[in-house]
């Protein structure tokens, strides 16, 4: 009741300050962001008092208040809301990599990464493989010769196999499960963050050879690549070790000086043409590791810096989805969403047997693979930029994709970890 | 290097001089930082380096609104009125004259100015001066941390120093939220033109709002993570519906400030939240401030500064002494306390910048007054507020010195005499909530710093 109470109240204000603002008003980016912490954070205990996850609940706030229906976000206040976004992605790789400790590494790192190549190899020949045969069902491939269809279905195959750190950090966070399910979901899902860096651009390089976008822009150089990869290791090495002397040496007022370190490491990586994930990955996996005990601190200040910044980051996600957007794709999206499900669970099968890890993992860890967000986005806006005309219905394709396995991921990696038994039922009711 | 990753390591620095710098110069030399990025800022800025454009400032304009948000709201925070009602009126009653003297004056004086130095009608130089004397009488509270801590509040001249620096928030946020009202002249999209007062209202129920839905929100539950939720979204919401309305976000966080610090069982987990972020955003302010000044070589520009830092030290050291003598206070509170208020710091800034950004008349004046005030007051407002306080304290602190002695004296003798004295006596007393707990901290610390030797080895036999 007291939710709705607030909700209620938040929807006079923003009515009361619209309706009092002058048409010189300047953007009310701040007012917005004040506005979705407290709204979508309050609908997303409403989700959690029923059961679903609270991101779902932040996600169907930004769905609520978006450009889509009631409009208080506009399109032009997404945008400029997107360094929200940025360092929500910076905090939640930084997280990420915070998790991952040196000795669970070398005891699973080989399990995940079977695990990881076996979902990733049928993923994407599934998906491409349905998007070929429903080709007929999308204007842009209708009529195309067979090696324009192959061009584009392999670039959504590119884009459809990448799964959401953001999400399963959140999630986590949220559940705080950390059994062996949770563990090597969050794996597999970091290694294919890195994987899908070289394997998009070297789809992307393969469609450019097939079909030469108009203007020949967009183009990716191997040289480009390798220091995208390698110099995010090394930046993110430096600004790790920098952080474990300052835990060591200093090592105050972690909250305010964790959300520094995230915009640092996100302005450095995008400055030094570096991948921003990984660089901010490996500097919060050196912060855990060699922080001289002090990580772990570290960590749960950052989390607690995170929690405004990642409730605006999945409203802002949601507000970028258009429902009205999915339906005309239907008939493409339902069964594209189905089969790249099934993929995901045959290959976390495959991978598995292969891995020999416990049947529990097996038949759970599938389960929080299904997530997609901001890497996904992010790939679909490449492709756009490649393909100005012919690209702008495929990114429409993708983007009502991802929209379904948005909202979709966060409940079933929720089932997952409950049928794992790694959420306690205590922890679960005080989400409520 | 570009603007942001320059603006991050400027935090970075800035974060990092907080706890390192700021602390050492406060200790052993008695300096209170922070000018120096003023300093920093205008190096960054068009006038010097160029590093910072005009168009990157105008991205970072909400954070420059949000840094103005949290001056107002923890300028708010200390007025919990629980408190206040064991302070003697004439307390209250100097604080009040000393303020209405401040801004009565300097708006007097900066009105001729203006209208002398750049042939102005009055009506037209009443604007720059009204915000010039809402500037004026903000003093910083820094200061009297700096030299005195938390210690020692229940001293006379100290606690009419603390209860002048709230004043002074309380007349510079209200007058300066009063003229924004006042220059409100957008009419709303959906209604009617609003009048002054009603713009005010807004600005007032604004900070009502913001500290209605944080308690909403915080409900019975108070762990850290929802209240770093909680606070950070009515402060931002408040703050950001205040500028984007065109007021004074400063006011409407202000009130909030208050609503909460009156409205909280246990304040202090809000309050160490807020200053967790106080510094580190005022050093940002400062360094936005310094890159958007744009001063002049006019001659008339620095006439009026140099009016305007003559009159308000007048103010403040005049004013104080003379409503002091007129309410016969001096044995109280001396002569001279008025020279702890000449420090200017976080709110004259945001106060300044809250104008200057929004295009007003002669804006880049009014700015420059408060810059340079900044600069040369707060460095040594700690030895300003020490100077003003230490001549009173001398006699007090003998006083106790005494009656320590008398009172270790007397103790002891008891002690002998009736074993379990101080036992029984301990055993007596009450847990004190959280409003007396410092009280009763504070009295501790300054009428029985430290029990006499015989005594705690009775205690502890």
């Amino acid at each position: 009741m007291r939710r709705l109470v607030i909700l209620l109240l938040l929807y006079a204000v923003m009515r009361g300050v619209f309706a009092l603002a002058s048409e010189s008003a300047g953007a009310p980016t701040l007012m917005l962001f004040g506005f979705l912490i407290l709204a979508a954070y309050s609908v997303g205990e409403l989700a959690a008092g029923i059961g679903l996850p609270k991101i779902v609940g932040y996600m169907a706030a930004g769905i609520i208040f978006g450009p889509s229906a009631l409009g208080y976000v506009s399109r032009p206040a997404l945008v400029e809301l997107t360094p929200v976004s940025n360092l929500a992605i910076a905090l939640i790789a930084f997280l990420a990599g915070a998790e991952l400790q040196w000795k669970e590494i070398r005891e699973r790192g080989s399990a995940i990464v079977k695990m990881m190549s076996a979902e990733l190899v049928l993923s994407f020949v599934a998906v491409a493989g349905t998007l070929a045969l429903l080709r007929g069902q999308l204007p842009l491939l209708a009529q195309a010769p067979a090696a324009e269809v192959f061009a584009f279905s392999i670039l959504f195959a590119a884009v459809a196999v990448v799964h959401s750190p953001a999400a399963t950090i959140a999630l986590l966070s949220e559940s705080k499960a950390n059994g062996p399910v949770a563990r090597y979901t969050l794996g597999v899902v970091l290694v294919m963050d890195v994987a899908v860096v070289l394997i998009f651009t070297g789809v992307l390089a393969a469609a450019r050879a097939l079909v030469p976008p108009s203007g020949g822009g967009g183009g990716v150089q191997v040289g480009a690549v390798v220091w995208e990869i390698g110099g995010a290791v090394l930046v993110g090495g430096a600004l790790g070790a920098a952080v474990s002397l300052y835990l060591r040496f200093i090592s105050r007022e972690l909250i305010i000086f964790a959300l520094l370190i995230a915009l640092l490491g996100a302005e450095l990586a995008r400055v030094l043409h570096v991948e921003t994930l990984l660089t901010l990955l490996v500097a919060g996996f050196v912060t855990e590791n060699a922080g001289g005990g002090r990580g772990e601190t570290f960590r749960h200040a950052m989390e607690r810096a995170a929690a405004p910044i990642f409730v605006v980051f999945f409203a802002l996600s949601g507000a970028r989805i258009d429902p009205l957007a999915v339906l005309p794709l239907w008939t493409i999206v339902v069964p594209v969403v189905l089969v790249r499900i099934l993929a995901i669970w045959g290959g976390i099968q495959i991978g598995g047997r292969w891995a020999k890890v416990d049947p529990a993992v097996r038949n759970n860890a599938w389960y929080g693979l299904v997530s997609q967000a901001g890497v996904a986005f992010g790939l679909a806006a490449v492709v756009a930029d490649v393909y100005p005309a012919r690209g702008e219905s495929l990114r429409a394709l993708l983007l009502a994709t991802i929209a379904v396995n948005q909202t979709l991921g966060p409940i079933l990696f929720r089932l997952g970890l409950q049928r794992a038994g790694e959420i306690v039922p205590e922890q679960r009711s005080d989400t409520t | 290097m570009t603007t942001p990753l320059l603006l991050i390591l400027v935090a970075a620095m800035a974060f990092l001089a907080t706890h390192v710098a700021y602390e050492w110069l406060a200790k052993r030399l008695l300096i209170v930082s922070g000018a120096e990025y003023l300093v920093l800022g205008v190096l960054l800025g068009p006038q010097v380096t160029g590093l910072f454009s005009p168009a990157a400032l105008d991205a970072f304009q909400p954070l420059v609104i949000l840094s103005i948000g949290w001056m107002g709201i923890t300028t708010g925070m200390p007025l919990r009125l629980s408190q206040m009602v064991r302070i003697p009126a004439v307390t209250y009653r100097l604080a009040l004259v000393e303020s209405l003297v401040t801004i009565a004056l300097v708006g007097a004086g900066a009105t001729s100015a203006f209208a002398y130095g750049f042939q102005l009608d009055q009506a037209a130089a009443l604007v720059p001066a009204i915000a010039l004397g809402a500037i004026a009488v903000a003093s910083t509270p820094a200061g009297l941390d700096v030299a005195f801590g938390g210690r020692r509040r229940s001293i006379p001249v100290l606690q009419q120093i603390e209860v002048a620096h709230g004043m002074d928030g309380l007349m510079g946020v209200l007058a300066f939220g009063g003229l924004i009202a006042y220059l409100h002249d957008a009419t709303p999209l959906l209604v009617r033109a609003l009048t002054t007062t009603e713009w005010i209202v807004v600005t007032l129920g604004i900070g009502t709002l913001g500290g209605t839905l944080f308690h909403l929100f915080l409900g019975n539950e108070e762990s850290p993570d929802r209240l770093v939720i909680a606070l950070g979204g009515a402060v931002i919401l408040a703050s950001g519906a205040a500028a984007y309305l065109d007021l004074s976000p400063a006011l409407a966080t202000f009130v909030m400030g208050v609503i909460l610090a009156n409205s909280l069982r246990r304040p202090g987990p809000v309050t160490e939240v807020l200053r967790s972020g106080e510094r580190p955003l005022y050093y940002v302010l400062l360094v936005m401030a310094g890159v958007s000044w744009r001063p002049e070589s006019n001659i008339v520009w620095w006439l009026v500064i140099g009016h305007y830092l003559i009159l308000r030290t007048l103010a403040k050291l005049w004013g104080t002494g003379i409503v002091t003598w007129l309410n016969r206070a001096q044995e109280r509170v001396g002569l001279d306390w008025g020279r702890a208020l000449i420090g200017q710091g976080r709110l004259t800034i945001a106060l300044a910048l809250d104008y200057s950004r929004r295009d007003l008349p002669y804006g880049e004046v009014v700015f420059t007054c408060a810059a340079v005030s900044v600069l040369f007051t707060e460095f040594f407002a700690a030895r300003f507020v020490r100077s003003a306080a230490e001549p009173l304290m001398l006699p007090i602190e003998q006083l106790t010195a005494t009656t320590e002695a008398v009172a270790g004296s007397v103790t002891e003798t008891m002690t002998h005499a009736i074993p379990g004295f101080l036992r029984g006596d301990r055993d007596d007393r009450h847990a004190p909530d959280e409003d007396e707990a410092p009280v009763q901290a504070e009295r501790a610390a300054d009428e029985l710093p430290e029990a006499p030797p015989s005594t705690r080895s009775s205690e502890d036999r």
